[in-house]
């Protein structure tokens, strides 16, 4: 489904170079749930958006189904990542001003007019939030964003979802929900990488790699 | 999600920041169109101003001694009196409001007055405008200041042998007209005995756009293919100082303009940078759910285009009511020509979204060229 080969990150900064990701390799298969874990700073997020073809990495490759990522167009790059990656993120990143069904029309989509709008209410009607499909961000709890963010990243029905500590801010039940429909999609199929500080979600996944020193490790 | 309906949801949400924009771009519309409805008053006014500075050109006979015309004030020798009539049948001309005149001293009352005869004014036909001087009728005379010599309107008065009823005596001008009397020119022409001729055309020299132009060279020119047997005399300072007002006047707007236009643009600039730096995580989480460039590009510049356009209407209709309502205080002569200029809308509604787009550039450029990945890793508590 998806495979990187010996991927190198390097930030660089004015003072100093940082080297987060030192030549890792990772192969996930469709219907794979698999935890991410690491210290705050070891890299998690970089891997993630690097696999998620938002970050080009210093050297390696990411080959997303059959497509090499980074040897797209950035124009191509993106259609890619539309079609076949959905993000969510710790901090939900919902459009402030977009409701919440239409911060679910604004993902880019090649579905028709009529059809967006049957899969944003099929979606928000699976996460149970019909009735505040109106409602806008700032009017809805921590958990019921991250569902509507949940729902924005399957929303084209993607075969891979890079998922940054989803449930590092909401509550126990609210996270719970989360790790649920996370599970529930790669049930159906599909693939989740998730990034997790927490021990919890860690039941849930297939299995657990470690990021450490720029490398992967079993747990 | 159109574009569109996204650009319109954001405008509605960050209110104030839309409300600053549409007001910088009010004003970008607003000013140019009262300066420009009201300046072209400004332009009317001085352009009739100068005017009634009176004549600046003398059309006299070639043979014409100029040294005796200053002396006496009027010409020697004589022009024929159809002379005038083909300035009018002439096109694209710098000469207007031509007055054909027939100058003679003769004695009234004892002293020496100018007789003055002179008929309605004549214009090329592209050129008609209302006349710059009042009309005689024939068998009236108007006697200057000094002429009168205690004649009142009313009376009739005898000079060179014809009876005359005098219509008016002019108020005091300090000029030699105080010393004239003025007659229709069929009258002049029967009381000097000089039938069909004039001495002298008088004239006012169009406003000539080019600088450095020799306008005088240009007007000799002219004059001697429709009246070779003419001279061309130009008061200078006249002529200098109905130019430089005029340039003045036009030059004022050309130089506030710019200025006004470089602030509106460079607030347009300012917010539209604030407004990209509010919005990184959204241009962050746009390029996660696979929109390019274009979206991102569209959602700024056309945000700043569609407020132009609103800024235009609202900028035409403040702009046209302000020169509507202020602008004949300020040109009570030309207030009339003071009206609401539909073309401005036109040139408002095109104009302004691409001054806006423009504006906008540089901030949308740097939205376009800003790293996703910087966005979406920093994640706040």
């Amino acid at each position: 489904m998806i495979h990187a080969q010996k991927i190198e990150h390097t930030w660089r900064d004015a003072n100093a170079d940082v080297r987060c990701l030192t030549g890792l390799d990772l192969e996930l298969e469709a219907g794979e749930l698999c935890c991410l874990r690491g210290v705050s700073g070891s890299g998690k997020t970089t891997l993630l958006l690097a696999l998620g073809g938002m970050l080009r990495p210093t050297s390696g490759r990411v080959i997303l189904g059959e497509d090499d990522l980074y040897a797209l167009s950035s124009g191509e790059r993106a259609r890619a990542r539309a079609r076949h990656v959905g993000f969510v993120f710790q901090m939900f990143h919902l459009i402030p001003y977009l409701t919440a069904r239409e911060n679910l029309l604004v993902a880019r989509s090649e579905l028709g007019r009529g059809e967006r709008g049957a899969r944003a209410d099929e979606l928000l009607a699976s996460v149970g939030l019909t009735d505040r499909a109106d409602h806008r961000p700032a009017a809805l709890s921590a958990g019921e964003r991250q569902r509507v963010a949940l729902c924005r990243a399957l929303f084209n029905r993607p075969s891979l979802v890079l998922a940054d500590e989803p449930t590092g801010n909401l509550d126990p039940d609210s996270a719970g929900v989360v790790l649920d429909l996370l599970a529930e999609y790669a049930a159906d199929g599909g693939t989740v990488l998730m990034a997790t500080h927490s021990e919890t979600p860690e039941s849930r996944a297939g299995r657990t790699l470690w990021l450490r020193d720029g490398s992967l490790h079993p747990s | 999600m159109s574009l569109l309906s996204q650009i319109i949801a954001e405008a509605m949400h960050r209110w104030v920041h839309t409300l600053l924009l549409f007001g910088a771009l009010a004003c970008a519309a607003l000013l140019p169109v009262a300066f420009h409805s009201s300046g072209g008053a400004a332009q009317r006014e001085t352009t009739r101003l100068m005017r009634d500075l009176g004549y600046n050109l003398r059309i006299l006979p070639k043979t014409a001694d100029l040294s005796a015309y200053w002396a006496q004030g009027h010409a020697d020798g004589t022009l024929p009196e159809a002379a005038v009539q083909r300035f009018s049948k002439a096109d694209d001309l710098s000469y207007n409001h031509l007055l054909a005149v027939l100058a003679e001293r003769v004695e009234f009352r004892g002293a020496s007055v100018l007789l003055t005869g002179i008929t309605a004014e004549v214009a090329p036909e592209t050129k008609k405008k209302g006349s710059m001087i009042f009309e005689i009728e024939p068998g009236t005379i108007h006697l200057g200041y000094a002429a009168a010599r205690g004649a009142v309107a009313g009376d009739e008065i005898e000079l060179a042998e014809h009876s005359l009823t005098v219509a008016a005596v002019l108020s005091e001008s300090g000029t030699i007209d105080d010393s004239r009397a003025w007659v229709h020119l069929s009258d002049a022409q029967k009381l000097l005995g000089m039938p069909g001729v004039v001495n002298e055309i008088q004239a006012l020299e169009c406003y000539c756009a080019d600088v450095g132009v020799d306008n005088l060279a240009r007007l000799r020119a002219e004059l001697e293919s429709i009246v070779p047997e003419g001279q061309v005399l130009r008061m200078d300072a006249m002529a200098e100082t109905r130019e430089k007002q005029r340039r003045m006047s036009e030059d004022y707007f050309a130089m506030l303009l710019p200025w006004v236009l470089a602030a509106c643009a460079g607030v347009v600039a300012l917010l539209t940078a604030i407004n990209v730096r509010e919005r990184r995580a959204e241009i962050g989480i746009l390029r996660a759910l696979g929109h390019g460039s274009g979206r991102i590009a569209g959602l700024f510049l056309g945000k700043a285009a569609f407020i132009g356009i609103d800024g235009a209407l609202v900028g035409f209709a403040v702009g046209t009511w302000l020169a509507v309502t202020y602008g004949p205080e300020v040109f009570p002569e030309t207030a009339g020509k003071i009206v609401i200029e539909w073309r401005l809308l036109g040139i408002a509604v095109v104009a302004l979204p691409l001054f806006a787009a423009i504006s906008a550039l540089p901030p949308t450029l740097s939205a376009i060229f800003q790293d996703p990945a910087d966005t979406l890793r920093e994640e706040g508590p």
